[in-house]
């Protein structure tokens, strides 16, 4: 199964439009006067207007590549580009030889022939146990083909694929204005039901990795907004209790809360101060907010339904949930304090809200035959499907930039973790090994 | 030399996530379930609302260190319970939590029984069918268990024998996707244990 999928030709006429923000962006950063909110490219959904950009192998400056690592980096930055929904990647074949103004020029010559608008060359010194690896951007519309970024990174030996990610990120970055999402992780429950078990991977599904062993059932990571910690639900003290773990560290999890009922649905606030939970210890499931410096435990629902998943807004100020206060679930909104209760949504089975990260929308799962994602502006107007009908599509998680989203589907005929853009486009897996994977959470940015 | 890249080769699994390496850990809980403070009174009965459970901020917090206290109140120990015949699961329609009336006289067989053999505390787990979704289905088997535990209570079973524990979807006794299956799926199931 291949994440990856075949482009079309972009248009003669989008490049064009795009190639002179690109440069003036070039001049501005020269001037270090390049904004955070300069905007080169559609960034809001699928796109028409995607960059064609050549990523020929990376070159080898020092050291030997026993492993075909330049050829593994510059494939892992090609998917993520593509991933993005920004760009289509046009590959060559072999490396640019290191120090050849000439053979570099000619390179960028035939790829601009073969459609490519830009071109990153890599650049890679294998150290024993260090990486270097500089990116150079290259403009290939302009008939110079002028260089127009630069970056180094520098990273322990072995995460080649991380290098590739920031590299990603970092063209990203130079195109939009915000970096990309390549550098993160994506965490999931990975088995059968009654053996569920906390993974984490990279966001595209690479590297695998278990967080929790304790052959209980484990249910619902949620990411900290400083991408070190998993807030998840877990039986292995016999009841549903949450715990936080640390899964970059030798370090304990820590008990939140192990209170009699169920103690679930951990959200961070986003300042990673508070986490937002549900309770039934005081009757039945009850939205609370745990400070996580004290201790100390706020209720904010008092109502005899189900209230439950807690969602925060990207100020803090507000929170999303669902409730059966009315009948089926439906998903609501309250401000911190748990007042300025409005319902957002009606005449569902709706669950699992997930507020954006730019605070316009929420993402959330409807029930009818079959569960589908839907969206919905935050003053509850124009809600709209994004996914169709094919199997189940539920637990959306958001991409650190509102782009993508991840979530689970058994269209395939088991449960896996698939992603698509925020328009419900491009629908692709992400998890490929065996067994079961459902309720992704994916990271913010990785430190 | 120039090719069109449609699939690149995403399937070379070559040293990934270093990052991760050296921190699939064990779950290690060092902060264990602190004890009930002494003199709470009923450990097991889940409190009637008004929470008079103990909820002390910063109690249990190990040296003054940022990490949260344990809210934790005394459970008996799940894994000490076990089923007994005697003791008949109920049902629920979908999406409910209301006990049905023909499940109502299931419960009160269950009641007296329970009332003949005092000296056994009793778990009640409650239970969802797959659909729905998973937090969702954790509060809704909480309040099978819940309404379960308070028919019984209304029958003259003490409440401080009772405790609950919701598994939602987790754990299914029929594994079918079909209407027959998930209706035995939505249940609320007794265990028990000597006190």
């Amino acid at each position: 199964m291949s994440l990856r999928r075949s482009f079309p030709l972009v248009v003669l006429v989008a490049f064009l439009a795009l190639a002179a923000p690109w440069a003036s962006r070039a001049q501005q950063q020269q001037q270090g006067a390049g904004g955070a909110t300069d905007v080169w490219m559609n960034v809001t959904g699928g796109g028409t207007k995607k960059l064609n950009i050549a990523v020929p192998e990376f070159t080898i400056v020092s050291g030997t590549d026993s492993t075909g690592m330049g050829k593994l980096i510059a494939s892992v930055t090609g998917g993520d580009l593509t991933f993005s929904g920004l760009f289509s990647v046009v590959a060559g074949t072999g490396a640019i030889p290191a120090n050849n103004p000439a053979l570099l020029e000619q390179s960028w010559r035939e790829f601009a022939a073969a459609g490519a608008h830009a071109g990153l060359h890599g650049l890679l010194a294998l150290r024993g146990d260090r990486l270097e690896g500089e990116m150079r951007l290259y403009d290939l519309v302009t008939p110079e083909h002028r260089l127009i970024a630069t970056k180094k990174f520098e990273l322990p030996n072995g995460q080649a694929r991380r290098l590739a990610h920031k590299i990603a990120d970092e063209v990203v970055l130079q195109f939009t204005g915000e970096q990309g999402i390549a550098d993160t992780k994506i965490a999931y429950v990975l088995g059968p039901r009654g053996a569920k078990e906390i993974t984490i991977a990279d966001y595209d599904g690479a590297g695998p990795a278990p967080v929790t062993r304790n052959g209980s059932i484990n249910l619902t990571p949620v990411w900290s907004p400083d991408a070190r910690s998993l807030a998840y639900t877990s039986y292995k003290q016999g009841y549903p209790d949450l715990y936080r773990t640390f899964p970059f560290e030798r370090r304990p999890d820590q008990t939140l809360a192990a209170f009699i009922g169920i103690n679930t649905s951990p959200a961070f606030s986003p300042d990673g101060k508070s986490l937002a939970l549900t309770l039934s210890k005081d009757g039945n499931p009850e939205i609370y907010v745990l400070t996580l410096a004290t201790g100390t435990m706020r209720r904010l629902t008092r109502n005899a339904g189900i209230d439950t998943e807690p969602t925060w807004s990207p100020t803090g100020r507000q929170l999303a949930f669902i409730s059966d206060r009315n009948g089926a679930p439906n998903v609501f909104v309250m401000d911190a304090e748990g007042t300025s209760v409005r319902q957002l949504t009606s005449g569902g089975f709706h669950t699992q809200p997930r507020w954006s990260p730019k605070g316009d929308s929420l993402v959330y799962t409807v029930r009818q035959s079959v569960h589908d994602l839907w969206i919905v502006n935050v003053d509850g107007s124009n809600p709209r499907r994004l996914t169709n009908g094919t199997g189940d599509s539920e637990g959306a998680t958001w991409a650190p930039n509102g782009r993508h989203l991840a979530f689970q589907s058994n269209r395939t005929g088991r449960w896996q973790i698939f992603a698509m853009l925020v328009d419900g486009s491009a629908p692709e897996p992400i998890t490929r090994g065996p067994g079961e994977a459902t309720s992704p959470s994916w990271s913010p940015r990785l430190p | 030399m120039l090719t069109r890249c449609s699939h690149l080769a995403f399937s070379l699994l070559l040293v990934a996530a270093v990052a991760l390496s050296g921190c699939a850990k064990r779950p290690a809980t060092t902060q264990a379930a602190a004890p009930a403070p002494t003199g709470a009174a009923t450990s097991t009965a889940a409190a009637p609302a008004g929470g008079s459970q103990q909820m002390q901020s910063g109690e249990g917090t190990r040296g003054g260190t940022a990490t949260p206290a344990p809210t934790t109140t005394a459970r008996p120990a799940v894994q000490d319970f076990a089923s007994v015949a005697d003791l008949t699961d109920v049902f629920f329609d979908f999406d409910k939590y209301d006990i049905r009336p023909t499940d109502a006289k299931t419960l009160d067989a269950n009641a007296s029984w329970l009332k003949s053999n005092p000296n056994h505390l009793v778990l009640i787990e409650g239970h969802c069918d797959e659909r729905g979704t998973n937090e969702y289905n954790l509060a809704l088997g909480e309040r099978r268990a819940k309404s379960t535990m308070n028919y019984l209570v209304s029958q003259g079973v003490q409440a401080n024998r009772i405790t609950i524990i919701s598994y939602g979807e987790e754990r299914p006794q029929c594994t079918e996707h079909t209407e027959s299956c998930w209706a035995k799926n939505r249940r609320a199931h007794f265990l028990v244990k000597p006190r």
